[in-house]
């Protein structure tokens, strides 16, 4: 047994899935921006732009079939996630649907917010005299509490 | 009496366009984890950790990685589940 470690936010436990460590108030948070971004998916503006890509680039007409079908499916599945989100929230165990739902919600949260603070490959560094400084520091929060699904999703593949 | 059945020749270039293969390209992006993306390429395709960490480093080295391959179908919906993922999937003829 590992003398330290850190506690993880999502542990796996067996049959039931995960138990989740997360703070009441850390949780309602997750879902308060889960509801901004249901609100935005309908919004068609250029926040949600990596929500939607293109098919095919090369070819408009072919990619204007595509986005007819997917489009609305993609908005589907995202406002059952959401509602996923919502039933499970003050849950201490989640199943690997559940949590799935979580991860791909968060990371939309991210793409929406990337693409707002138009974040680039060298953007380690937090600009504190920034006017965006907090949604620079919510991004953080949500990478971190992204990478934490991801661990633990992991754990659940072949 | 049946009339005859009119017998439509296929149109020589859509078949070869069509049988060429689609490949499913993953481009790289600032904003998705490392650790993520490789979690829906295995998540998706199956693929073993080696594989899809590899194809996740050239996403991120190279630009662009190709992930699967296929009829136009089978392409439009690896596509879409990728898509449905957050990655910045599209789809071309393969050259």
């Amino acid at each position: 047994m590992p003398l330290f470690r850190r506690p993880r936010l999502f542990e796996p436990a067996g049959s039931k899935g995960f138990q989740v460590r997360l703070a009441p108030e850390a949780r309602d948070w997750v879902v308060s921006l889960a509801d901004e971004l249901e609100a935005l998916l309908v919004a068609d503006t250029e926040d949600t732009r990596r929500l939607f890509p293109t098919a095919y680039p090369d070819d408009p007409e072919r990619d204007a079939g595509y986005q007819i079908l997917a489009r609305e499916q993609l908005i589907d599945d995202r406002r059952e996630a959401i509602a996923l989100m919502r039933t499970t929230v003050t849950r201490s165990h989640m199943s690997v649907e559940e949590l799935g739902a979580w991860m791909r919600i968060v990371n939309d949260l991210r793409l929406v917010l990337g693409t707002r603070l138009d974040v680039s490959e060298d953007d380690d560094e937090l600009d504190v005299d920034g006017p965006d400084l907090e949604s620079q520091l919510i991004y953080r929060e949500l990478g971190y509490l992204l990478s934490e699904i991801v661990d633990a999703m992991t754990t659940t593949l072949p | 009496m049946t009339a005859p059945i009119e017998v439509r020749e296929p149109d020589t270039d859509e078949v070869v366009e069509e049988d060429r293969p689609w490949v499913v390209i993953v481009w790289n992006d600032p904003i998705n984890l490392m650790s993520y993306v490789t979690f829906v390429f295995r998540k998706l395709f199956g693929y073993s950790e080696e594989k899809a960490t590899k194809l996740m480093l050239d996403v991120h080295h190279k630009g662009r990685a190709t992930v699967s391959s296929g009829t136009r179908t089978e392409a439009e919906r690896d596509v879409h589940r990728l898509h449905s993922h957050g990655l910045w999937a599209t789809m071309e003829h393969d050259k």
